[in-house]
């Protein structure tokens, strides 16, 4: 799916330097998402062995976050904008929230599918004989197959059987699935937001005109407010329940 | 016994602190244990990892009290969001989603998340946890505190007076006018991040000369009480969502930089432009901290001054407060910023609950350690080979003078965002290359930002002047590197040459003294260039895996893990 939508999307994405700088920008950012949930799942497990496996991908996914990062803040430049800076992801908390046996079927799903569209960005390159690009995408390429084929092994060993990993494999795709549907509905909710909270701020106008006059900026040293009176008064707690 | 967890959390970097029977027992900042630098999360992490190291459990914390009022806030959020109508309409739905979306839930969620009773959770306001941070770590039984941040609730700076177990208000200056906003407007100005960029520049600032005092002057106003004023009409932070600052501001200093280019200082007249903006900022920041001090020291008559807030941590200001505002001798404690709030809350929560002075703070080293069992484990399924040597600091030492550069990452992690010989990069301070090299290759940052010298405590006057204060042992401050010493101590001797002292004893840094002691004792100079172990753009390494992944992605020749030592091979 995501392998056709970058298919069809690739004149879009690769139209201008711009959205091609934004489009890496978002890739930094999910491998720099990544690396979190790796760096977590190494201080997490069990096990020494996957723990070194976990500290190499995440270190693999840290230097790609880097590459996407460079090479967008270097096509910014070239179109006369400033770089997006560096890349800081939220985390999921994903080898928490799932356990290590789906966490690494989630890890082996989210390889595969960017496997896939780094390979249909690597031939637009390539149609295009846009040698460094493709040879850009080559190289984390070759990293993706590797994780690929790690987290594979790994989750069958994990899960004890191909049955039981291939189960393992569809729930995790089930879970990605509601993820992303309560995600388009946080993206929808949150326009939404946006709009009444505009709608409200107009609303607040009279409001605005007199909040000068009753509680205007205030310059210099003020006297302490209450909040700032000696310390055993003032701490709040709540209401015994 | 009594327990008492303070939080700090959902502004930027968040923290937990506890302090058990007045000793203050674990704190950290939750970006060491999630690994995203600056994390503002709800610090769930460091509050679990503070319990565990004190071998508590949260049904065992007589309070847990957050580091400011939510509520306080978001009255301070609407209204400057109406003084400024309508131009802050971008402004108003981010700001109330931020503060109704989380913040104004954060004591529910504390109690939650922690599996306790909502009556146990508290608040206290956020500059009144600053200055409990300052004063009640401090080793002053009464002493001015200053308060300086970008906001709090609504106040930006804080005057108060400590005494025993009290702290009592002052005075305050009020949102928009506030030092850290002005210095965070600036900082995106100069094309850094804001929230941690601010380093950068006032390494920056001592390449350039203050040439634009009279544009600065329009900027801000020093008042004779001490107070300040800024220009509103130059500033967004009151307004705008992404920036702090707006055209009129580009037309008064030129036009900004762009971000994440590269610096070039030697040959780019635009460049040392910038260099020269710098260096006005940071000089007029000095003048106001100073002048607030000054204030202080009229309005208290105290000998000592103990300061708090993200500006604190401006150690160049700071060595001129110990210098000119009277005070005999000033405290920054070494989370100064908003980690620091939850120190502050967890020794006013202490205070509430036993009516008794908390105890003060002896060592920085109050995070987790390193497990070398886990270790030695996990080194060896990565395939590194290592050798645990009788006498680690001995080894440590000879690579050093071999102009090795070597990762120390042994004991309890720092508190605040100083390495201080728990998770350090250590090297030769001899040559400047060392310097470029470590900038360049290692840190992968700006050439001009400077190193900090350790140095054994007893040995410093032989290198230094005014070092001999409170600020040295957390590297909050400055010293003037003898013109004599500087040449022999190039990598760690800033352009202008001051340098970030850092002094060492038995109990502010139990090893790194020891490998200054080795130092000493093979005829050396007993200093060393001490520097964070992080990459660029990342936290501090906290966890044994940390430091591994740090040892396999960057050029360093060492790395010293608990009692093992690995050590990088041409092959």
């Amino acid at each position: 799916m995501n392998a056709l939508l970058a298919r069809i999307s690739n004149p879009i994405v690769w139209r201008s330097r711009h959205h091609a700088a934004r489009k890496l920008f978002e890739f930094s950012l999910a491998e720099h998402g990544s690396m979190l949930d790796l760096f977590a799942a190494a201080r997490l497990t069990s096990s020494a062995d996957r723990r070194a496996a976990y500290l190499r991908h995440a270190l693999d996914e840290r230097r790609h976050a880097a590459m996407f990062a460079a090479k967008s803040a270097e096509m910014r430049r070239d179109s006369g904008r400033e770089s997006l800076g560096f890349p800081n992801a939220d985390t999921d908390r994903l080898f928490e929230r799932l356990g290590e046996q789906r966490f690494l079927a989630f890890v082996h799903r989210g390889e595969t599918r960017g496997r896939r569209q780094f390979e249909v960005y690597r031939d637009w390159f390539a149609d295009r004989a846009d040698k460094r690009n493709r040879a850009f995408f080559d190289g984390i390429i070759r990293d993706e197959i590797r994780h690929e084929s790690y987290t594979n092994a790994l989750l069958s060993e994990l899960a004890g059987g191909e049955r039981e990993r291939r189960a393992e494999l569809r729930i995790v795709a089930g879970w990605e699935a509601w993820r992303t549907w309560r995600r388009a509905g946080r993206f929808l909710a949150e326009r939404i937001y946006y709009a009444s909270m505009v709608a409200l701020y107009v609303l607040l106008a009279p409001f605005a005109l007199f909040v000068g006059g009753v509680r205007p900026v205030r310059v210099g040293w003020c006297s302490p407010p209450a909040v700032c009176q000696p310390s055993h008064s003032s701490l709040r707690t709540a209401p015994q329940e | 016994m009594t327990a008492v967890l303070g939080i700090s959390a959902l502004y930027h970097d968040a923290a937990a602190a506890l302090v058990v029977d007045g000793e203050v027992v674990a704190a950290i900042q939750q970006e060491r244990l999630s690994r995203r630098k600056n994390d503002a999360s709800l610090p769930k992490d460091a509050a679990l990892a503070c319990l565990s190291l004190a071998g508590l459990s949260a049904t065992d914390l007589a309070a847990v009290v957050f580091y400011e009022d939510p509520f306080a806030r978001l009255d301070r959020v609407l209204l400057s969001t109406l003084r400024s109508f309508p131009r802050a309409w971008r402004q108003f739905p981010h700001a109330i989603r931020s503060q109704i979306g989380s913040k104004v839930w954060v004591l529910d969620n504390l109690a939650f998340t922690l599996g306790i009773s909502r009556n146990r959770v508290s608040t206290v306001a956020h500059h009144q946890s600053h200055a409990a941070s300052a004063f009640f770590a401090s080793a002053y039984d009464e002493a001015a505190v200053l308060t300086i941040d970008g906001v709090g609730e609504s106040d930006t700076t804080g005057l108060w007076m400590g005494k025993g177990s009290s702290l009592e208000c002052l005075g305050t200056i009020e949102f928009p006018h506030s030092l850290g906003l002005l210095y965070a407007a600036l900082t995106a100005y100069l094309g850094f991040e804001v929230n941690e960029g601010e380093f950068k520049v006032m390494g920056l600032a001592a390449f350039g000369a203050p040439k634009y005092t009279q544009e600065f002057s329009k900027l801000i106003k020093i008042r004779e009480d001490g107070s300040f004023e800024l220009s509103l009409s130059y500033f967004a932070f009151h307004t705008d969502v992404d920036l702090g600052f707006n055209a009129k501001l580009e037309e008064l200093l030129g036009p900004r930089r762009p971000r994440g280019k590269p610096w070039d200082l030697q040959s780019s007249p635009e460049d040392r432009r910038y260099a020269d903006i710098a260096a006005t900022l940071q000089r007029f920041t000095e003048d106001a901290i100073v002048a607030l001090a000054k204030a202080a020291k009229r309005l208290t008559s105290s000998e000592f001054l103990c300061m708090a807030g993200g500006v604190a941590l401006n150690c160049v200001a700071n060595a001129r407060v110990v210098q000119e505002s009277g005070f005999k001798n000033v405290f920054v404690q070494p989370a100064a910023g908003d980690a620091g709030g939850a120190l502050g809350a967890a020794y006013l929560g202490y205070i509430q609950a036993t009516g008794k002075r908390p105890a003060r703070m002896r060592s920085a080293l109050l995070g987790p350690s390193i497990s070398n069992d886990k270790a030695r484990n996990t080194a060896a399924a990565l395939g590194l080979k290592y050798t645990e040597p009788s006498d680690i600091f001995d080894e440590v030492a000879k690579l050093v003078l071999d102009d090795k550069i070597v990762a120390l990452a042994r004991g309890r992690v720092e508190w605040g965002p100083r390495a201080l010989g728990s998770r350090s990069l250590l090297a030769s301070p001899k040559q400047a290359e060392m310097r470029d090299r470590m900038n360049r290759a290692v840190k992968r940052r700006e050439p001009f930002r400077p190193f900090a010298p350790a140095v054994l405590r007893s040995e410093a006057h032989k290198w230094f002047d005014h070092w001999n204060n409170d600020l040295s042992p957390y590297m909050t401050g400055l010293a003037i590197v003898k013109p004599e010493c500087r040449a022999q101590i190039a990598a760690t001797t800033h352009v202008d040459g001051t340098a970030r002292i850092q002094t060492v004893d038995e109990d502010s840094s139990p090893d790194l003294c020891k490998l200054l002691q080795v130092m000493k004792q093979r005829n050396e100079a007993p200093i060393m260039l001490n520097t964070s172990l992080n990459g660029n753009g990342e936290p501090i390494v906290c966890d044994e895996c940390d430091a591994l992944a740090f040892f396999l992605s960057h050029p360093i020749d060492a790395l010293v893990l608990e009692d093992i030592l690995l050590q990088r091979t041409s092959s």
